[in-house]
């Protein structure tokens, strides 16, 4: 009987009955191949690895983490209750040590969804891992939480909903944002100004390689983790950098996707974007279980791989270099960006940024107020104003440890924006007491 | 009329039914001792015994489970095989080498079976030259990805044997190719599965001729033979005599069937066998039998066989009885037979004699051993006894609440199965084996569900054997882009059109189910064909969709053929 290392739970569930349409690449045939390789290779009689199937998030474990207008129901579909459920259930068998490490192979994707949710972006409505972070706060306690995405594509979403956390360590690696979908994730970008330096974005060239995304991981991710000493470290495992991706230009291998996620030990992986279904996702994905169970990968190839086709450009593998070198400031003394009102500045006690957000999939623009409550005691009440088209919305989040103060400001502002009926929806995310509540019909 | 024998590690049970009135009749039944180094005269000392006056022309068929093959492969005496592997990238397979003559092999095809790296001609003479050095007679060829396209399998057949005849060749007596297991994919099972068929095969083969000679020289040539499967099915003499690890674990699923055909499931239910050793334990959902996810394991090794999903814990008539500190333990250790029985330890079945819940030998006996136990650990013996039989009942309770619970957190890949997805509940349960009557009662303490035990509990598993179907199943996999249709387990395939959709798998699925039925020379059967899984995935390149991934599954449902309600 083959046996691993460290138990590893295997949630997977490729939703074979959803789809955004037909022809679109998150579909059903996505996670079919890799559920015939996984089958094929008999991992799960492997003793200590088990396929377990997903929970089902409720909308109050949606309420917790996003603002959803004009509700839960509206912006998510069962299958995307069932995709945070997935990533709910990866973390619930690591907390409750039935398995040392927990991988969600579901779908649809989620990092691409921000704090207030009006829509699908890049193929999400709701983050899943954000979902799962504040579902493990809330029922186990846990604070300090680091975040890795390795999507190709940058994980845009998350950094919104952690901005202004500095108890989640948001890391990035990422196509240059100027060359792919959604265009940001760039160093300066390094989190709200309760939070600077809890951000990191490592915008890579295109045609970056195995040796370039391992470099990352070992001389600047690695560091980072060992000084920001987070209680559990989860891994965005977007499996886009792969050399046979149709709409990303990276040139990641099966072996490279282990590699890194042996040397990050994450002690939970959540699957994120990935589109090879054929020729990339079964093997990436076959690696990264083999990984985290601390079995053997190194006969692991696709078949068309080529290591010579793959060396990266010595180019790339200077700016690499140049970038490990440079960034680990961002972390410990970030930059101020330029205040101006897309950055964010100073209004009286608070913080406001304006952003404009594209939903691609719905093709419609939302603007957001974003205020952030400068207290000193607490990390701050949160507010966001949102509006599509003439439609306002309005969401309050008392953070985890809030004073007094920002509780009584938090609610009466929720108060006051019912007298004065300038909202249609509003809802409130109170951590401190537990209580989401919404406004509005 | 019809016979049935389950040959069992203890006893071989035999039944003679007769169904030629409106019921089932149980004309004969008995059992022997099972002699494991002579099991034909096993099965011939039952057969003489029930066939004492029963006209013989009369018997149709006759059902039969045996423990040849399992203890054949337990007690190592299986033969040697070569196992030539070709597992292209992935998983090292030499982790699962089970045998000496194991030999891995250059090539590779892919999850939809596209051939992505060659066999190398030379690399596989060599691997089979060594076989043959080696004196090896038997060979399982298992290719990964074989259940998509069987080129590798079928090429190193074609080069060892220098023929595509299906029958045997000069340098092989017999050959397994691992996509005629079956269409579910599970290399590792695959590979383990063909090197049993292949270890067991000359054995089993024996066997089934020295049965043939025996029925012919007791009168009954003329009465067709059918082996017991894993699964809750019966497959020919002669098809088995193909699969003979199919035969494998047997026993559970007779006694499964014999309570199918001796009561009326309707609902969720749990089955409970309590035997000497050990409690088998097997649910149902609505009234039907629910089957291992892959298959059962053989050695350790997990395989491709289709079982029903039974789970055995040590707790039985005859588990001794121990205590830990003030806990009272029943099994599972066994330390011979009961003290009403002769032994020298006391076992469940004392405890059940003391406390007046059946009368099984010499009740004194059990009374002074209980008694004197109880004594050299300082409780009274009328609490050990009652201690014991509440442990022994929580204990089921306990290890079958969390196999219902293991079934509900199995996985699902839809988000109609995951919310719409059934709980089994059980409402109902059904006890045979020899302590079955007496711990009704203690059981339903435990469970609070209704609990039956039927008539004939003694020899259902026989009775079972006897009623049971002959059940097979195949699955379809087609692909519209490269236009093919292909049945593994009947090594069929063919060219499809474009147009090629879900309906037409179904239909074709089906129709080759039947025809596979009546190659065995057993056309009745249609109506309990069922579709049990189906499956459509377009495939997309680009924004076009390029095709269709098509799987269909379909079987005869198990089941028996006739009940004693």
């Amino acid at each position: 009987m083959r046996k691993a290392e460290r138990s590893l739970g295997v949630v997977l569930f490729p939703a074979f009955d959803w789809a955004i349409s037909p022809t679109h690449p998150e579909r059903e045939e996505r996670l079919l191949y890799t559920q015939d390789q996984l089958h094929e290779e008999g991992l799960f009689d492997v003793e200590g690895v088990r396929e377990y199937k997903p929970d089902v998030a409720t909308r109050e474990d949606v309420e917790r983490t996003h603002f959803c207008f004009p509700d839960v129901d509206a912006v998510t579909t069962r299958s995307h209750l069932v995709s945070a459920g997935g990533a709910i259930r990866a973390a619930r068998l690591v907390m409750d040590k039935e398995a040392e490490r927990a991988f969600a192979l579901v779908r649809p994707p989620g990092h691409h969804a921000m704090k207030c949710v009006r829509g699908a972006r890049g193929f999400c409505n709701v983050n899943i891992e954000a979902i799962m972070v504040e579902w493990l706060r809330e029922h186990y306690g846990v604070r300090r939480v680091a975040i890795v995405d390795t999507d190709c594509h940058h994980g845009d979403g998350t950094q919104d909903i952690y901005w202004h956390d500095p108890d989640v360590l948001f890391i990035s690696l990422h196509q240059d944002g100027r060359t792919i979908f959604p265009g940001t994730g760039f160093p300066i970008e390094s989190g709200g100004p309760t939070a600077r330096g809890r951000t990191i974005n490592i915008p890579l060239p295109p045609g970056t390689g195995d040796q370039g995304v391992l470099t990352v991981m070992r001389e600047l991710v690695l560091p980072l983790l060992a000084e920001f000493q987070p209680e559990l470290v989860i891994n965005s495992a977007g499996q886009d950098n792969h050399y046979t991706d149709p709409i990303t230009d990276m040139k990641v291998s099966a072996q490279g996707y282990a590699e890194l996620n042996a040397l990050l030990n994450p002690d939970i992986a959540v699957l994120e974007g990935g589109y090879a279904i054929q020729g990339a996702l079964p093997y990436v994905n076959l690696g990264i279980c083999l990984a985290m169970a601390g079995m053997d990968y190194s006969a692991l190839r696709e078949p068309d791989y080529h290591a010579e086709a793959l060396r990266q450009d010595e180019r790339i593998t200077a700016y690499v270099e140049e970038l490990c070198r440079q960034m680990p400031r961002v972390y410990h003394d970030p930059p101020a960006a330029p205040e101006n009102p897309r950055n964010g500045m100073r209004e009286g006690d608070w913080w406001m940024r304006n952003k404009s957000i594209f939903y691609d999939t719905g093709g419609f623009q939302e603007t957001q107020k974003e205020g952030l409550h400068l207290c000193g005691n607490c990390r701050g009440l949160l507010k966001i104003e949102s509006q599509v088209d003439s439609l306002r919305c309005l969401g309050v989040e008392i953070p985890h440890g809030a004073c007094t103060a920002c509780q009584n400001l938090g609610h009466s502002i929720v108060e006051e924006s019912q007298l004065k009926s300038a909202f249609r929806y509003v809802q409130l995310i109170d951590r401190v007491n537990k209580e989401y509540s919404r406004y509005g019909f | 009329m019809y016979l049935g024998i389950d040959v069992g590690g203890t006893h071989t049970d035999a039944v003679a039914l007769d169904l030629s009135g409106p019921g089932v009749e149980v004309v004969a039944a008995c059992k022997v001792k099972t002699r494991h180094d002579d099991l034909l005269g096993s099965v011939n000392e039952a057969l003489e015994r029930i066939l004492r006056g029963v006209d013989r022309k009369l018997v149709r068929r006759l059902n039969l489970s045996t423990t040849l093959s399992t203890n054949a492969i337990v007690e190592g005496r299986a033969e040697d095989v070569g196992v030539l592997v070709v597992p292209g990238p992935g998983m090292d397979p030499s982790e699962y080498m089970l045998c000496k003559d194991f030999h891995v092999l250059d090539g590779a095809m892919d999850h939809r079976g596209n051939e992505t790296a060659r066999l190398d001609k030379a690399q596989c003479s060599a691997a089979l030259e060594a076989c043959r050095r080696d004196g090896v007679r038997a060979f399982a060829l298992v290719g990964k990805f074989s259940v998509r396209n069987p080129l590798h399998e079928n090429t190193l057949r074609h080069w060892l044997c220098h023929t595509k005849d299906e029958k045997g060749c000069e340098r092989a007596d017999f050959v397994t190719l691992g996509h005629h297991l079956g269409g579910r994919l599970n290399y590792p099972r695959r590979v383990a599965s063909a090197y049993f068929n292949c270890a067991v095969w000359r054995l089993y083969n024996q066997f089934a001729d020295a049965v043939e000679a025996s029925l012919g020289r007791m009168g009954l040539g003329h009465v067709r033979v059918n082996v017991l499967k894993a699964d809750g099915g019966t497959m020919p003499l002669a098809y088995s005599r193909k699969m003979p690890v199919q035969s494998i674990f047997s026993g559970p699923a007779a006694s499964v069937m014999g309570i199918i055909a001796l009561c009326e499931i309707i609902h969720d239910s749990v089955i409970l066998d309590i035997g000497g050793t050990t409690t088998d334990i097997a649910v149902f959902a609505d009234g039907a039998p629910l089957l291992e996810r892959a298959g059962i394991e053989i050695g350790s090794h997990p395989t491709l066989v289709r079982a029903l999903k039974v789970k055995s814990i040590g707790v039985g008539g005859d588990s001794a009885l121990s205590m830990i500190g003030d806990l009272v333990r029943v099994g599972p250790r066994r330390l011979g037979p009961s003290m009403a029985e002769g032994g020298r330890h006391p076992t469940l079945t004392d405890a059940l004699n003391c406390r007046g819940l059946c009368e099984v030998g010499d009740l004194e006996a059990s009374r002074r051993g209980v008694a004197a136990y109880a004594e050299s650990h300082t409780i009274s013996p009328e609490k050990l006894a009652a201690q014991a039989v509440e442990a022994a009942a929580r204990t089921i309770h306990e290890e079958t609440r969390s196999l219902v619970a293991e079934i509900n957190d199995r996985p699902v890949y839809t988000i109609h199965e995951l919310i719409e997805g059934k709980r089994i509940v059980p409402r109902k349960l059904y006890l045979m084996g020899g302590p079955a009557k007496a711990m009704r009662m203690p059981l339903f303490g435990c469970f609070q569900l209704a609990s039956e035990a039927p008539e004939h509990f003694a020899v259902a598993n026989a009775i079972g054997a006897a009623l049971t179907r002959t059940t097979t199943d195949v699955e379809l996999f087609a692909d519209t882009q490269k236009h093919v249709m292909f049945l593994p387990g009947l090594g069929h395939h063919e060219n499809i059109p474009a147009s090629y959709n879900l309906e037409n798998a179904k239909r074709d699925a089906m129709n080759h189910l039947l025809a596979h039925l009546a190659d065995l020379k057993l056309a009745s059967d249609a109506e309990r064909a069922e579709i049990t899984h189906a499956s459509s995935f377009n495939m997309v390149e680009g924004m076009n969709t390029v095709g269709r991934n098509i799987r269909v599954k379909c079987q005869i449902k198990p089941g028996v053929e006739r009940t004693l309600r």
